[in-house]
């Protein structure tokens, strides 16, 4: 890890493409690596803190093999995204924010992805799953299942 | 410049927001998240005003005033959007007791039922009475809250030391969050999350302990609110008496504003305004003074030693048997030590106590190992011109800071404040340390030099200076021809060996160096308080003079400067500390007046000890007479902080039990003793000796004091600049088999008279024990130690014990440790440091092997 952050910017500007970069590369933001951007970077630990948790690209646990995304904008939520997240929830079960026990799926809902037309919808490892219905919920997951972590987040 | 703010004319000379010029003029706007020291935020939009010809609703905190602008501050809309901004502010925040009808009767007969875990309201809220939020509400006479009303259910932290944080009561005026940033530079503090779910806190949510917080307390003062309290305070009623003071806890001398309640001091917080401190203090000023004051070990009543145990006697005969005992001794036999921290009205009678009453030059201080003595020494010896007065606030004009021997934000937490100030406005600083500082986040360069190897590291900094240069013009400064042929010998393979810093580090000082146009030069005791620190500073003064750079001597008793001028112009023939430390022990000095910190006496061979001080320590059971002295809480008189400037200060409560003035109680003593020219009435008489006797107090008077802030020892800077050529020395010895570690001893001030100031604070103690042996994971994990683990250091000169704390800042094979003058014998580090044969020298890196105590 020192290294990976040693390769970085050193510039504090560049703070949330550091965090973009050690969020690709662990699927998380690790506390260690707080520490290592804050020397690095020479912005204090705190700071760096305020930045990612204003961020949802940004998760302080590991996520899974697979991360799902449930929009729940206003848009897709007249349009019926409670019942897909619903449906998610059942059949991976787990609720919104958490990750399966076998490490394979962190499921998150955001609250929107400018994309309303196509509500509701879902994003798997970076696919766009418009005007979803439940029964497509199953599809999805068996793809995942099917494929290695290809996508990004 | 001139606006109009609500009809009035106002005319403006600098630039200034359209708030600063209307509270100047006694319009008030309200606002919660503006503060005086903080930049503008604009964050709680209470300050929204009206300007002719501009659209909307600007803050006036963050809207500057321009030529011609008219101002309207009251209109009925102004209101109107200010109580519904209100209003929203408090839904988040517990407001039924702010709304309440009856609240003006009800505080009256409700202020004892604050001891709950939760506050639901003001009669239950620490802040109650001091609220921002309560006069703010009042203005804008709010009745009502129309929103619903959230309680946020977050979990109030109580795990750190000093103060609670209980974010129900929080209004997110970031207050708190800049002052930890723009002034202190801790940043320990973040708004973290978002939305609705906002809130201010540290990384991970971690304890202030572990989040790099200095414990300084500005957050706790800019709270608008109840969310950061105080923990001693909350369940005090309201001060009777408030009264400034000058801290004695550092060099710094801050004004402080002490509260008060039936003679007992509830809590001490800095001057809003004035004073070098500006509205900021550290740990010990903010929450120790109560402590140290109301200490279960003050020493009450005088004591005198009858039958082998120490029995309470009056006055009168403590000191007839003080007198009678002490007459038998004079000259050679006697020594007196003397304390820096006590007002310079004390020194100077207990300098004068000494020649007239003991017949003694013994006359020994901390003083002598200082940084102000080596420096004058150096600037003696060489006919250097150098002074020892500066201004803080002309570190912040310096371009480039060059920082060595000192951890700032503990040891000079006024100084780093300006320090910051420099950097933030684009200034490059430049750290020289073994240890890793908090401030290194700071710094454009750190030096990591090997512990000790200052003179090399110096040195070959001038020497990269000199060859990056084009032509300084230096040749014309006397010296440089020899100095620059003398920087010959140093060769960068052995210099690299020796410091253990790559060359890039060199050029790159070498550079920042040269591109910046002032420089200025810190170094603290950590520089110059061993055997070669005449050296290192020698060193560190060529580097300076290359610049024309000045130096900054920091020093770190409260009134070491004070203590220095009242010995000025005696001469130095008596001992020094650390030889009556000796001599005690080896029978040379049979009687020995205690008025300063010596510690570890159990196994002095003395046939009479005295003990003039406030606090009992273990040199008590050794003690034939204790004379209780007063504290500089119930003392008036004056102190000299690290500028060399002067200020008077007077006391904040009455005497405790039967202490009395350390300049009362040696007076009457030489009196008994059959001196004249000891009968004092008050701290004026004795001042009015001081102007006339001591040089650097010369037309110095009570009334001048009172009357000016800004009143300086008086110095004469002679000599010229010179450069002194560089002589090698030894670094410390090769960590051998025997002693494979090197100890590095840090100097810190977490001591008042005789009391060591972590004994007395459960808090303190958890931020920096003195009792701490920090030692660096890996060396750690070899010899399988943790934290907390007892261990026995020992050296070649002597054991001592101490407790295990890992720390990542510490290089591998360096051990850190803290020199208190008043630590327990058990843990003193005093017989390791004054081992060492040289005079006026201890030693702060010492090679020791560590094992496991019981």
């Amino acid at each position: 890890m020192e290294k990976s952050v040693d390769e970085l910017e050193k510039d504090q500007r560049e703070l949330i493409h550091v965090l973009h970069d050690v969020q690709e590369e662990f699927g998380y933001i690790p506390a260690q690596a707080i520490s290592q951007i804050s020397k690095q970077l020479k912005i204090s630990e705190s700071e760096i803190f305020g930045v990612l948790t204003f961020y949802k690209a940004f998760s302080l646990k590991p996520r899974g093999e697979h991360l799902i995304t449930i929009c729940v904008g206003t848009a897709c939520h007249v349009r019926g995204a409670p019942m897909i997240l619903d449906e998610f929830e059942r059949k991976l079960g787990i609720k919104a924010g958490e990750t399966s026990e076998d490490n394979q799926f962190t499921l998150e809902t955001v609250n929107c992805v400018g994309a309303c037309a196509l509500g509701p919808i879902a994003i798997a490892d970076g696919e766009y799953h418009g005007q979803l219905k439940t029964r497509k919920v199953d599809k999805i997951i068996d793809k995942l299942m099917s494929t290695k972590r290809n996508g990004s987040d | 410049m001139k606006i109009i703010i609500d009809g009035k004319r106002i005319e403006l000379d600098d630039k200034k927001t359209i708030l600063e010029a209307a509270r100047e003029n006694g319009i008030s706007i309200p606002s919660l998240c503006d503060h005086q020291r903080l930049s503008p935020f604009a964050g709680c939009r209470l300050c929204i005003v009206q300007i002719k010809g501009r659209k909307g609703y600007p803050p006036s905190c963050s809207t500057y005033a321009e030529d011609g602008m008219e101002v309207k501050t009251k209109t009925p809309s102004l209101q109107r959007l200010r109580r519904e901004i209100l209003e929203l502010i408090l839904s988040e925040h517990p407001n039924a007791c702010l709304i309440c009808t009856e609240k003006e009767n009800c505080d009256e007969f409700k202020s004892t039922i604050r001891k709950v875990g939760e506050t639901t309201g003001c009669v239950l809220c620490p802040n109650n009475g001091h609220c921002e939020l309560q006069d703010v509400v009042d203005a804008l006479k709010v009745d009502k809250v129309r929103f619903p009303s959230v309680y946020r259910e977050l979990e109030i932290k109580k795990e750190d030391p000093f103060f609670d944080r209980n974010y129900n009561l929080c209004i997110l005026c970031g207050r708190c969050v800049r002052v930890c940033h723009e002034v202190r530079g801790a940043s320990t503090l973040s708004f973290t999350y978002r939305g609705s779910q906002a809130v201010v806190g540290t990384v991970l949510d971690r304890p202030h302990l572990e989040s790099g917080c200095q414990f300084c307390g500005a957050c706790v003062d800019v709270c608008p609110t109840g969310a950061l309290s105080e923990r001693a305070l909350k369940y005090e009623s309201l001060a009777d008496d408030t009264a400034a003071t000058i801290c004695p806890l550092c060099s710094m001398g801050c004004k402080l504003e002490v509260e008060s309640k039936d003679g007992r001091i509830l809590s001490s917080r800095p001057a809003p305004e004035g004073g070098v401190n500006r509205g900021q203090v550290c740990v010990k000023g903010r929450f120790m003074i109560k402590n140290l004051v109301h200490s279960p070990r003050r020493i009450l009543k005088p004591m005198i030693r009858k039958d082998k145990e120490l029995e309470e006697v009056t006055w009168d005969e403590a000191l007839d048997f003080v007198a009678c005992r002490l007459k038998k001794y004079k000259g050679k036999e006697v020594a007196l030590v003397a304390s820096s921290q006590v007002t310079c009205e004390d020194n100077f009678i207990l300098q004068k106590f000494s020649r007239a009453a003991l017949r003694t030059e013994n006359i020994a201080s901390p003083v002598s190992v200082s940084p102000l003595s080596t420096y004058r020494e150096l600037v003696q010896e060489q006919g250097l011109k150098a002074g020892l007065n500066f201004r803080i606030e002309d570190i912040s004009k310096a371009n480039v800071l060059f920082l060595s021997g000192a951890d700032l934000p503990v040891s000079h937490p006024i100084v780093w404040l300006e320090v910051l100030k420099a950097v933030k406005a684009g200034a490059k600083l430049v750290v020289a340390s073994p240890q890793e500082l908090s401030l290194n986040r700071y710094a454009s360069v750190w030096l990591r030099n090997k512990p000790g190897t200052e003179v090399a590291l110096f040195s070959y900094l001038s020497k990269a200076f000199l060859e990056s240069e084009e032509d300084g013009g230096h040749s014309r400064v006397e010296g440089f021809g020899s100095f620059k042929k003398s920087l010959d010998k140093l060769d960068f393979s052995q210099v690299a060996q020796t410091t253990g810093v790559p060359k890039e580090k060199f050029m790159q000082t070498a550079e920042l160096l040269l591109e910046g146009e002032t420089s200025a030069f810190l170094f603290g005791a950590g520089l110059t308080q061993n055997p070669w620190g005449a050296q290192n500073l020698a060193a560190l003064h060529n580097l300076a003079l290359l610049k024309s750079g000045r130096l900054y001597p920091l020093g770190l008793e409260n009134n070491l400067r004070g203590a220095f001028e009242m010995n000025n112009g005696h001469s130095d023939k008596g001992l020094s500390i650390d030889q009556v430390f000796r001599a005690v022990h080896s029978g040379s000095i049979k009687a020995l007046y205690l008025a300063g910190p010596l510690p570890d006496l159990q196994k002095a061979k003395i046939e009479f000890l005295v003990i003039q001080g406030s606090f009992m320590n273990d040199n008590m059971e050794k003690a034939d007479a204790v004379l209780p002295a007063a504290t500089f809480a119930e003392t008036d008189g004056t102190f000299v902080n690290v500028e060399g400037r002067i200020q008077k200060f007077q006391k904040v409560i009455g005497l405790s039990g039967e202490a009395q003035p350390d300049w009362w109680i040696t007076s009457r003593l030489a009196k008994k003793m059959g001196h004249e020219g000891f009968g004092y009435k008050n701290q004026a008489a004795v001042m009015k000796e001081i102007s006339r006797d001591i040089p650097g107090f010369s037309k110095i008077s009570n009334t001048k004091l009172d009357n000016d802030d800004e009143v300086f020892v008086h110095e004469e800077v002679k000599g010229k600049e010179k450069f002194i050529p560089f002589k090698p020395v030894l670094a410390p010895e090769e960590t051998g088999q025997k002693y494979p570690l090197l100890m590095s001893v840090d100097y810190n001030l977490d001591y008042y008279r005789n009391l060591a100031l972590t004994q007395e604070s459960k808090g303190l103690r958890m931020i920096r024990d003195s009792r701490w042996i920090k030692i660096s994971p890996e060396d750690a994990k070899r010899l399988k130690l943790n934290d907390g683990d007892t261990v026995v250091v020992d050296s070649v000169s002597g054991k001592t014990q101490g407790r295990v704390r890992i720390s990542g800042a510490l290089p591998k094979g360096v051990v850190g440790a803290n020199f208190l003058w008043n630590e327990d014998s058990d843990f003193s580090l005093v017989p390791l440091s004054f081992s060492s044969s040289f005079k006026n020298h201890i030693l702060n890196i010492i090679p020791v092997k560590i094992k496991r105590g019981k």
